[in-house]
């Protein structure tokens, strides 16, 4: 060991030493973009404003056709459910069910079911 | 290899290994300050819009001066049903310069460890609101920043004009007149929020223009009426044998805080015993409201008396109904905005 | 004893990586590197404010009244939109933005059961196809048909999806 010639081991240890750093760095701007972008794809992805939309649309549907079944609501509902699936890229489903009295008015209770692969929404509302 | 050598080289490497496990840190917090503001500014943007803001019941916009403290976050939206629907009370209170500092926006509208600077500004599409608070914009885009499309709501008014003056006069009559805020019709869940006049949350305006058409035509003609006093009712129906009892109020104490009233552009109290030739102007406060003790059951009633000493002055009489009524109270359309929200 | 010139060249070569080390931080932390990441933040805040005008167009000023959103795409009013959305889209409290917008309408063709689209506002001459454009989108009820539309079926009420396009020229 003692006759080895260890003029080369800086080297080594240098080359090591750079890696690490290299390594580092690296990581640290991999976070940095990190930070970026689920903060703003947090909001992205979340479809918030979709699934208040869906709610509206829904209770404008109430609105329109209460809890009948007829060829018309069944149009409108296979319209929204349709259409969500081939733009929107979710699965929708919703249902309003006969009158209860709820409080002293009577309100449907509608259920809406909303998922497009990433969030999951379920509710059961009076309206 | 030594010894000396080997124990020294961990030391040292030991030391680099914790200086280098420091940098992220400190390499982070800089670059991602400016993705922050964004954040921040968005997730302010959030709660001025989309949350009526804590206490609700009553509102924090009413929590003036000792109170101030009770306020827990400053929204600005009528309730969280109606995202982007902003109350013309809770933006009044939140621009008002001399009643919030710096410090207060930032612990109940920005939230966060950091003291943020920022600007918040309002202007509607027709320019009456044009509000703005916080520092001047840094230059560039050095800035996180967000802006939102809003809808402003304004409070109804009852304008009694000379148009009512068949309807509310009579010489047989007393000299009374009533303007009753029917509260289980005003607070119906069938209105939503954002058409929905709540007495609780905004002030009730109520302008009798024309006084000459109420006037009495018998000779002589007088030139004006007296107003003697304007007193507050209430009944609870949901009471066996409802009847109207007065509210116990300090009736001759002008405060702006609670209501103002105008009897021919000077300002009284509810006490005035005033003669009145063209026009009364009372505003009562929610802050006022709120005082008494009415729940979503009540009647409340504003009479204004009128007495003159010699004989009738004036034929007013009558009870104008504070409702949905198009020609009784006329409700304001929601007034389109922007809310811009600047963090840095 | 062996040779220890070697720990001097060791002792340099750190020294000589924490220096290249902090001229990395250095470079890295005056030049603001636009990362992916940040890319996301405009998209972010225009897909909000699309959002917001759609919704807010979407909203009748008084109660019982249709919304102006529901009246454009009923009666296929192209400027009617392009105008109330854009106005709304580009105001701020001082100086306007630049935003520009396109706008499709979506709606299923029940004898056929396709999803077609029809233009409801056609894209400006900013329009490349290479902007980072956002999506936004709204329902809307429609009691029938909307007027001057053809190759669609049977008037009926119908749900349509409005799509905008928007971007920042």
């Amino acid at each position: 060991m003692a006759c080895m010639n260890e003029d080369g081991q800086w080297i080594v240890l240098m080359g090591l030493l750079v890696a690490v750093g290299l390594f580092f760095l690296a990581l640290i701007i991999n976070q940095s973009a990190l930070v970026g972008q689920t903060t703003a794809e947090g909001v992205l992805e979340f479809p918030k404003n979709d699934i208040r939309d869906l709610r509206e649309a829904v209770f404008d549907y109430v609105d329109e056709f209460d809890h009948e079944e007829d060829t018309e609501s069944k149009a409108v509902r296979d319209d929204i459910i349709a259409i969500s699936l081939e733009r929107k890229n979710a699965v929708v489903d919703f249902s309003v069910g006969d009158p209860e009295d709820i409080s002293g008015r009577d309100l449907h209770p509608i259920t809406i079911h909303y998922n497009n692969g990433v969030t999951e929404y379920h509710e059961t509302v009076y309206y | 290899m030594s010894l000396d050598f080997l124990a020294g080289f961990t030391i040292f490497m030991l030391a680099l290994i914790m200086v280098v496990s420091m940098v992220p840190g400190l390499l982070a917090g800089l670059q991602s300050s400016g993705i922050d503001y964004d954040a921040v500014a968005y997730r302010t943007g959030v709660i001025l819009v989309e949350d009526p803001g804590w206490p609700v019941y009553p509102p924090w916009e009413m929590k003036a001066g000792a109170y101030k403290d009770e306020i827990e976050r400053m929204g600005l939206a009528a309730s969280k049903e109606t995202p982007n629907i902003l109350l013309s009370t809770k933006v009044d209170a939140f621009f008002n310069g001399t009643f919030f500092a710096s410090e207060d926006y930032r612990s109940k509208a920005i939230f966060g460890d950091i003291p943020y600077s920022y600007n918040f500004s309002l202007r509607s599409e027709d320019g009456t609101y044009n509000n703005a608070t916080g520092d001047p914009l840094p230059p560039g885009y050095g800035y996180g920043y967000i802006r939102r499309a809003v809808k402003i709501k304004e409070p109804g008014v009852a304008v009694i004009n000379g148009s009512f003056a068949p309807q509310y006069t009579s010489s047989t009559a007393n000299q009374e007149f009533i303007v009753r805020l029917n509260f289980s019709q005003l607070l119906d869940p069938e209105r939503g929020p954002a058409y929905r006049i709540d007495p609780r949350t905004e002030p009730v305006s109520i302008t009798i223009t024309d006084f000459g058409a109420y006037r009495n035509m018998t000779l002589p003609t007088p030139e004006n009426a007296t107003l003697k006093n304007v007193t507050f009712w209430k009944m609870d129906p949901t009471v066996p044998m409802p009847r109207f009892t007065r509210i116990p109020f300090s009736y001759n104490t002008e405060d702006p805080d609670l209501y103002t009233l105008f009897i021919d552009g000077n300002q009284n109290n509810l006490v005035p015993d005033t003669e009145v030739s063209e026009n009364i102007s009372l505003v009562l406060k929610p802050a006022a409201t709120s005082i008494f003790t009415l729940d979503q059951n009540s009647i409340l009633e504003v009479r204004f008396n009128f007495e003159d000493d010699d004989y009738p002055h004036t034929n007013i009489t009558g009870i104008h109904h504070y409702d949905y009524n198009t020609t009784n109270v006329t409700c304001p359309p929601l007034k389109p905005a922007v809310l811009e929200v600047a963090i840095w | 004893m062996v040779n220890d010139r070697g720990q001097l060249y060791t002792m340099e070569g750190v020294a000589a990586g924490v220096i290249m080390l902090l001229t990395a931080y250095i470079v890295v932390s005056t030049t603001s590197v636009y990362t992916a990441g940040d890319t996301h933040i405009p998209d972010m805040q225009l897909e909000q404010l699309g959002s917001d005008v759609l919704a807010m167009m979407d909203t009748p000023d008084t109660k019982g009244e249709v919304s102006d959103l529901e009246i454009f795409v009923s009666t296929n009013n192209e400027t009617g939109f392009k105008n109330a959305f854009l106005g709304y889209c580009n105001a701020k409290a001082i100086g306007a933005d630049n935003l520009h917008m396109s706008a499709n309408v979506t709606y299923r063709h029940a004898s056929s059961n396709e999803i077609r689209d029809y233009p409801l506002v056609e894209p400006d001459n900013t329009w490349t196809g290479r902007e980072s454009a956002v999506r936004v989108t709204r329902w809307v009820e429609l009691e029938g048909n909307p007027s001057g539309v053809s190759g669609m079926d049977p008037s009926r009420p119908r749900a349509v999806l409005v799509e905008v396009l928007l971007w920042r020229a």
